[in-house]
């Protein structure tokens, strides 16, 4: 049975369409994504919010998944996402060798980073495999395998010491920013675009401030009033900033320099608080949201539109992955079409809608499996 | 091939202490054809040899496939990390088969060229790569010739990437064949773009008193 549509789904969702237009460099519509108001994204978006539904999934309802069950789901997942990760880049790998044998344009074969994979590939498709060589934009899949192998850990120490659970991510955040450390790509010398050390924190951050009960979730909902109060200036002042350029010189920041810096690889103070006090604001829109959908005179379009969003959000990983292959072909036809308005909206467009069916035939997959056989039929 | 106008900051960083940090931005980090080293390992081997006695460090922050807006942002960033005495941009080939509007574009990077000047960094820009197939692409020219242009009137060295490997593929008998063919030679032409780079650094170095190449 499929969820309602839940504030969750729904941003999730939305999240996925701002990620797919972001994906695409160039694209008339990128002037309009959040990107362009907010100094966090549809990233920060999505791995706060999958670390809220790590949350729900292992203390949900009321009901509490036993830890063993959650730690195998957690790896259950990291494989999935492995596997998700390497289909869509041999995918896209394959579609910057046609697009560039038939244009007979070999720059193309650079895109992304995909340059070694056909100009060294020994040792590429090795880095392909261990993932620690990420074409541009197929980057957050690698992130999501590391975060759901490190979930695990996280997940224990909550059932064992809930109050731990956040002063022990901080403490490896913290170090990760202070001593610069963070994970290497391979064979081609870098380091990861998004560093699951100092990532973690946003995810678990989602994880704990999910939490109804107890810890700085149920302190946070208590106070959530005042909460919102602080975050509304923050929310202002970053929004301005970011439309009028209203930034700090980037070299005139103390060290350790990370801290105080907007990167969005290291996932940095400013950008959390920043996020976090959107959080905090729009966390109140979701009911306003589908009450809005419900009148009489707007039911026949935003429903069906939060209905949209929602379902994308209920199946993220196809539809991510689709996404991210939309987004590549995207490129591409803007390049072929030379980059009108006409094409960004055809793609944007159909995007979406392949991106919906995607979510669909998922859900419809689900829902036409063929119930188990009744045990008492089984006995014979 | 290229403008040689002095590097100040480079030069006052070799007088005051023997290391020259450069950041590299614009190019992925990686192998040129089959060889292990990346091009800008050759351009710090290069440097190494030619500017003797003095320690060259290259610090390769590309990210392939990046926007001018977007790389300009990081590099800010990127100073703030690494210090850097001068700052190697590959720009103009990503902005350009994006399509991206030239006037928004030349603002991009007059706006950043201005910004390390005010930080005393120097800036050696890479200009679009060559691709046969771009010959014929009006756009392309467009982004490639404001990026010159821009260049020269900032005094900012620019190093003609397309046209130097444009001389390259006339030259080659038969011209290239396939798209693996071109793709090779585009990767044999930073073998040549690292030895451009260098000499452009070297000559501003030590060719102070050296007339202006008309």
């Amino acid at each position: 049975m499929t969820r309602q549509p839940n504030a969750v789904d729904f941003w999730r969702g939305f999240a996925l369409i701002t990620i797919f237009i972001d994906h695409i460099p160039g694209l008339s519509y990128d002037k309009y994504t959040l990107t362009n108001f907010s100094v966090s994204d549809a990233a920060d978006l999505f791995v706060f919010l999958a670390g809220w539904s790590l949350r729900l999934m292992a203390d949900g309802g009321g009901r509490r998944m036993p830890t063993r069950d959650v730690v195998l789901r957690l790896f259950g997942r990291a494989l999935e996402l492995y596997a998700a990760q390497v289909l869509i880049t041999m995918l896209a790998i394959a579609m910057l060798a046609i697009t560039a044998t038939e244009l007979q344009n070999p720059l193309l074969l650079q895109w992304h980073n995909a340059a070694a994979v056909f100009d060294d590939p020994v040792p590429t498709h090795v880095g392909l495999a261990l993932l620690t060589h990420q074409l541009g934009y197929f980057d957050i899949l690698p992130l999501y395998v590391v975060l759901m192998l490190m979930a695990p850990f996280f997940a224990v120490i909550d059932r064992l010491a809930p109050n731990l659970v956040l002063p022990a991510s901080a403490a490896l955040y913290i170090t990760a920013l202070v001593f610069q450390l963070t994970l290497p790509t391979w064979p081609v010398s870098g380091t990861w675009f998004f560093n699951p050390l100092a990532w973690q924190f946003t995810f678990v951050l989602g994880f704990v401030l999910a939490r109804i009960d107890d810890g700085p979730g149920a302190w946070v909902r208590r106070h959530i009033v005042r909460v919102r109060m602080l975050a509304l200036p923050i929310l202002i002042y970053f929004t301005l900033a970011v439309l009028f350029g209203w930034f700090w010189d980037p070299t005139d920041v103390p060290s350790p320099q990370l801290f105080f810096l907007l990167d969005k690889g290291w996932a940095t103070p400013p950008r959390l608080i920043q996020f976090l006090a959107l959080v905090a604001v729009f966390s109140i829109a979701f009911p306003y949201i589908r009450r809005f959908g419900e009148q009489r005179y707007t039911r026949f379009v935003v429903m069906p539109l939060i209905r949209m969003l929602a379902m994308l959000g209920r199946n993220s990983l196809y539809v991510f992955c689709i996404g991210s292959l939309l987004s590549l072909a995207g490129q591409v036809l803007r390049f072929y079409y030379r980059g009108s308005v006409g094409t960004d909206s055809v793609v944007v467009v159909s995007g979406i809608i392949i991106m919906a069916f995607t979510a669909w035939l998922a859900e419809s997959r689900q829902r036409t499996r063929p119930a188990p056989p009744a045990p008492s039929a089984q006995r014979s | 091939m290229t403008d040689e106008s002095p590097l100040p900051n480079v030069s006052a960083a070799l007088a005051k202490r023997k290391t020259l940090r450069i950041l590299a931005m614009g190019a992925a980090p990686g192998h040129v054809g089959g060889h292990e080293s990346a091009y800008t390992d050759l351009i710090e081997s290069m440097l190494e040899q030619a500017l003797k006695g003095v320690d060259i460090i290259i610090i390769n922050r590309g990210v392939s496939g990046e926007l001018a807006t977007s790389a300009a942002a990081r590099m800010k960033n990127e100073v703030a990390l690494n210090r850097p005495d001068l700052v190697l941009w590959q720009v103009g080939t990503n902005d350009a088969l994006a399509y991206m509007p030239s006037v928004e574009f030349t603002a991009t990077i007059n706006d950043q060229i201005d910004w390390l000047k005010a930080h005393n960094i120097d800036v050696v820009l890479v200009g679009l790569q060559f691709a046969k197939e771009m010959l014929r692409d009006e756009h392309y020219a467009k982004i490639r010739d404001a990026l010159r242009v821009l260049a020269a009137q900032k005094n900012v060295i620019v190093i003609r990437f397309y046209e130097a490997m444009q001389i390259v593929d006339q030259a080659s008998p038969g011209g290239t064949q396939s798209v693996p063919q071109a793709f090779e030679q585009n990767e044999a032409g930073y073998n040549c773009l690292a030895q451009y780079v260098a000499r452009a650094i070297t000559l501003s170095v030590f060719g102070k008193n050296m007339p202006r190449r008309p």
